[in-house]
């Protein structure tokens, strides 16, 4: 991993249209601003791994016969609309 | 027509009716197509077949049946990716889990964006607070 030291207000530069800002140290935290594309995505990291892990173990954790006690449940309180 | 050996056993799909994650499941980019499969029995809940690799379903479910005030607008950047406009169609599912005692959650905060017209799907990260990757259903009422 490249490691760089920056002051406050200075930036880097990623490829060619990235750029991310140094803004300012605050309550043990670092602000900091991203100049990207619209179409970059952009999530913080520990939301990003949460849902790639719930996306793993929602594909793993079913039976057929779970599905059909809970399909039953859930029929009877599914709002009609 | 093609066909996969699933969990279902042996499913038989039109390759041209799949529906299509341009960019995959969050950190699951290898899954781009899945078949829909109706739940055998009535109900909310329906699975999504990955098609790219077949060990890969997921039961999903409207979650505006559970949660009245759950609302997902995808913005300009994310039609384009559905390939709707802003008149298009755009329907929000969730993907379920089960938990070890057998209670049912909801990923409010990983929801899909689905374009019925074009048959194409994103899964978007919501940073709201109130909603978790495993969202309990809400209690019920006794009226």
């Amino acid at each position: 991993m490249l490691v760089l030291t920056r002051k406050p207000g200075e930036g880097i530069i990623i490829g060619d249209n990235i750029i991310i800002k140094f803004i300012e140290m605050k309550s043990g935290g670092v602000r900091i601003g991203i100049d990207a594309p619209k179409d970059t995505k952009i999530y913080r990291q520990e939301v990003y791994d949460r849902i790639r892990q719930e996306n793993i173990e929602a594909a793993a954790g079913w039976d057929m016969t779970d599905l059909d006690i809970l399909s039953d449940k859930l029929a009877d309180r599914t709002l009609k609309k | 027509m093609k066909t996969i050996n699933t969990r279902f056993g042996e499913v038989e799909y039109d390759p041209s009716h799949v529906l299509n994650f341009p960019e995959g499941l969050i950190g699951l980019d290898q899954l781009k197509d899945f078949l829909v499969m109706p739940n055998k029995k009535e109900g909310p809940l329906f699975w999504i077949q990955s098609v790219d690799d077949p060990a890969f379903a997921f039961v999903v479910t409207d979650p505006t049946n559970f949660f009245l005030d759950y609302l997902v607008v995808p913005d300009e950047n994310e039609r384009k990716k559905l390939g709707i406009d802003e008149t298009g169609t755009c329907f929000v599912l969730a993907i379920v889990s089960i938990s070890p005692e057998k209670n049912i959650t909801l990923n409010l905060s990983g929801p899909i964006l689905y374009a019925p017209e074009t048959s194409k799907g994103l899964q978007v990260i919501l940073e709201d607070a109130r909603y978790s990757t495993q969202t309990p259903l809400p209690k019920i009422e006794k009226k």
